[in-house]
C-alpha cells in the first residue's frame, strides 16, 4: 500500500474521529434549512402532506387501490425516494458548498460529506415521523415483524452515505453531474413503484424486469415491507440490496482513490 | 516539539479557460470535437525548508512569487504532487477571510462552527465565546444572520475567531489588513498575544517595516523557488535593492 493510500486511510479514519464536528454542523444544518421557512421544521411534514394527499387519493382511484393500503404505501415509499434522491443530489455539492472552508481550513474532506449525511438522514428520519403518524392513522399491523425494517433501514443509511461520497467527488470535478443525476432520478422514479404497487408491474411478464432490476426499488424495500407487513422483505430484495452497496463501496472507493486530497485542485 | 519540514516540494496548478468543468464538455472533447488549452502553472519548485519551534520566519516576495501557496501547503490544504511535508503541532491557519460563513447563522452560531473547524474542544469555545464575542465588537448583531452583515463585519467575526485559537503552528497571510482603522489597532494587540502563543509563527507579508519587528528569520520567493533564507534585516536589504526583480521589470541597478 503506498505513502498516499496510508494517507488516504489515516484521512478518512480522522475524520470519523471528529464526529463533535459534523454531527454538530449537520444537525446546523437541518435547522438552518428551515429557519426562512413560516412553519420551520414543519415544512417536512407540510411538505409531505401535500403531496401524499393529492398523488393519493388519485392515483388510488386511477390504480384501483384501497386507500387503507395505499396511503401508507405511497408515504413511506416517498420518505425514503426522497432520502435517496438528496443522497445523490444534495450530497453532490457536499465539497462544492464547503469550498470556503476547504480551502482555509485543513480538515480532512470527509468530515464534510460525514456533514451532509447527518443533514440528509435526520430530515429522513424526521419525515418518518409523519409516516408513523399516517401508519397510526390507517391502522397499519405492527408487530415483531415489524422490527426487519431496522436492518433494512441501516443498509439505506449506508447506501445513503456511499451515494454522498460518489457524488461529492464526482460532482466537484464535473460540476454537472449533481444536475445530470437529478434529472436520471426523475426518470427512474416514473419507473419504480412508489406510486403504484409493484404488483402492477408485475403483473405484465414482459415489464417484471423494470420491478426486479431496479436496485432503487429494492432499497425500498427492504424499509418499506416490514413497516407495510410486518414480516421481512423478499429475499431477492436483500440480496440485491446486498449487491448494489458492494458495488457503492467499490465505486467510492474508486472515486477517492482517484482523488486523493486533490479535490482541493478543482474547487 | 513542533516542527515544519518540506522536502523537494513540487506544486503545480493546471489551469485554463478551457479546462472541463462539466461532464458534457469533458465528453465532448473526448469524441474530438473541443480543443483544450490546459497550461500547467509551477507553483512551487524544488522547495526544501526546516523551521524548528521557537522559530519566528516571514515570508516575502512579490505577487505572484508562490507565498500563499507555500503557507496552504504547509496548512496540509494543498497536497505537493512532489515532494513530502511533515508538520507536527497544531496547525493554525489565517487566510482569507471572506469565504468560510454560514449565511443563515447568527454571529455566535458561525463563532462556534468556525471555532470547531479550527480544531477547538467544544468545552474550550464555550469558555471563550463571550471573549470571542466581545472582541469582535459586533454587539447586538451577533443575535441575528450573517446575511445582514457588511463584509468588514463578517472579517472581524471570522479574525475575533481564529485568533482564540490556541496555535502551535500559526500561519499567517497578511491579515493584518483586517477591519477598520480602529480594529486594525485592537487587531495588532491580539495578533500580537496570538504569535507569542505559537511555538512557530510564519507570517507572509508584502509589510517590511512590520518584519524586522516579527521575524527573526526571513524567507525570500521568487517563482515558486526560495532565492534567500537568513536574518530578516538581510533578506529585506537582497529584496529592496532589487536583486530580485518583479517579473517583465527592469532589473534596478540601484535601490
Amino acid at each position: 500500500m503506498n505513502a498516499e493510500t496510508e494517507r488516504t486511510i489515516r484521512d478518512v479514519v480522522k475524520s470519523l474521529g471528529l464526529w463533535h464536528i459534523w454531527i454538530r454542523l449537520g444537525l446546523q444544518d437541518v435547522r438552518l434549512k428551515f429557519r426562512r421557512s413560516a412553519v420551520g421544521v414543519a415544512w417536512i411534514f407540510v411538505n409531505l402532506a401535500v403531496l401524499v394527499s393529492s398523488i393519493g387519493f388519485i392515483y388510488a382511484n386511477l390504480l384501483g387501490q384501497d386507500t387503507r393500503e395505499f396511503i401508507p404505501y405511497l408515504t413511506i415509499g416517498m420518505i425514503l425516494w426522497s432520502y435517496l434522491t438528496s443522497s445523490i443530489v444534495e450530497g453532490g455539492n457536499a465539497f462544492v458548498h464547503s469550498e470556503g472552508y476547504i480551502r482555509q481550513i485543513s480538515l480532512p474532506i470527509y468530515v464534510y460529506v460525514l456533514r451532509y449525511f447527518v443533514s440528509i438522514s435526520a430530515t429522513a428520519l424526521i419525515s418518518m415521523l409523519a409516516y408513523v403518524a399516517v401508519a397510526i392513522i390507517y391502522g397499519v399491523a405492527l408487530g415483531a415483524g415489524t422490527l426487519y425494517a431496522i436492518p433494512g433501514l441501516v443498509m439505506v443509511m449506508a447506501a445513503s452515505l456511499l451515494f454522498i461520497t460518489i457524488f461529492a467527488h464526482l460532482n466537484a470535478r464535473f460540476r454537472d453531474i449533481a444536475h445530470l443525476a437529478s434529472v436520471g432520478m426523475q426518470v427512474l422514479f416514473y419507473v419504480t413503484p412508489v406510486i403504484f404497487p409493484a404488483r402492477l408491474l408485475r403483473q405484465r411478464a414482459d415489464l417484471a424486469y423494470v420491478v426486479d432490476y431496479n436496485p432503487m426499488y429494492h432499497l425500498i424495500e427492504v424499509v418499506r415491507r416490514p413497516l407495510l407487513t410486518n414480516g421481512p422483505a423478499e429475499f431477492q430484495s436483500y440480496v440485491a440490496t446486498g449487491i448494489v452497496l458492494i458495488v457503492l463501496t467499490i465505486a467510492a472507493s474508486v472515486v477517492i482513490g482517484m482523488n486523493q486530497r486533490r479535490i482541493v485542485y478543482a474547487l | 516539539m513542533a516542527q515544519i519540514l518540506l522536502d523537494h516540494v513540487d506544486l503545480e496548478f493546471h489551469v485554463g479557460a478551457e479546462r472541463h468543468t462539466t461532464l458534457q464538455s469533458a465528453v465532448r472533447r473526448g469524441l474530438g470535437r473541443h480543443r483544450v488549452e490546459t497550461r500547467t502553472v509551477k507553483a512551487l519548485q524544488d522547495l526544501n525548508l526546516s523551521i524548528r519551534s521557537g522559530e519566528r520566519v516571514g515570508l516575502i516576495g512579490h505577487n505572484g512569487a508562490g507565498k500563499s501557496t507555500l503557507l496552504k501547503v504547509m496548512a496540509g490544504i494543498y497536497p505537493p504532487q512532489r515532494g513530502t511535508v511533515v508538520t507536527d503541532g497544531h496547525v493554525c491557519p489565517l487566510f482569507e477571510f471572506i469565504t468560510g460563513f454560514e449565511m443563515e447563522a447568527t454571529g455566535w452560531e458561525n463563532i462556534r462552527t468556525r471555532a470547531l473547524l479550527l480544531g477547538m474542544a467544544p468545552k474550550e469555545i464555550e469558555r471563550k465565546i463571550e471573549s470571542i464575542g466581545a472582541f469582535s465588537n459586533l454587539g447586538e448583531f451577533l443575535d441575528i444572520p450573517l446575511r445582514h452583515y457588511s463584509s468588514g463585519m463578517c472579517v472581524r467575526l471570522a479574525f475575533a475567531t481564529s485568533t482564540a485559537v490556541d496555535p502551535q503552528i500559526l500561519l499567517l497571510d497578511e491579515v493584518m489588513a483586517a477591519g477598520d482603522a480602529a480594529f486594525q489597532e485592537t487587531a495588532r494587540l491580539r495578533m500580537n498575544e496570538l504569535m507569542e502563543r505559537a511555538s512557530i509563527v510564519v507570517f507572509a507579508t508584502h509589510s517590511l517595516d512590520l518584519l524586522p519587528r516579527f521575524c527573526e528569520r526571513t524567507l525570500l520567493l521568487r517563482k515558486g523557488r526560495i532565492v534567500a533564507d537568513g536574518p530578516t534585516n538581510e533578506v529585506v536589504d537582497l529584496y529592496n535593492h532589487g536583486a530580485v526583480t518583479a517579473p517583465g521589470a527592469e532589473a534596478t541597478t540601484e535601490s
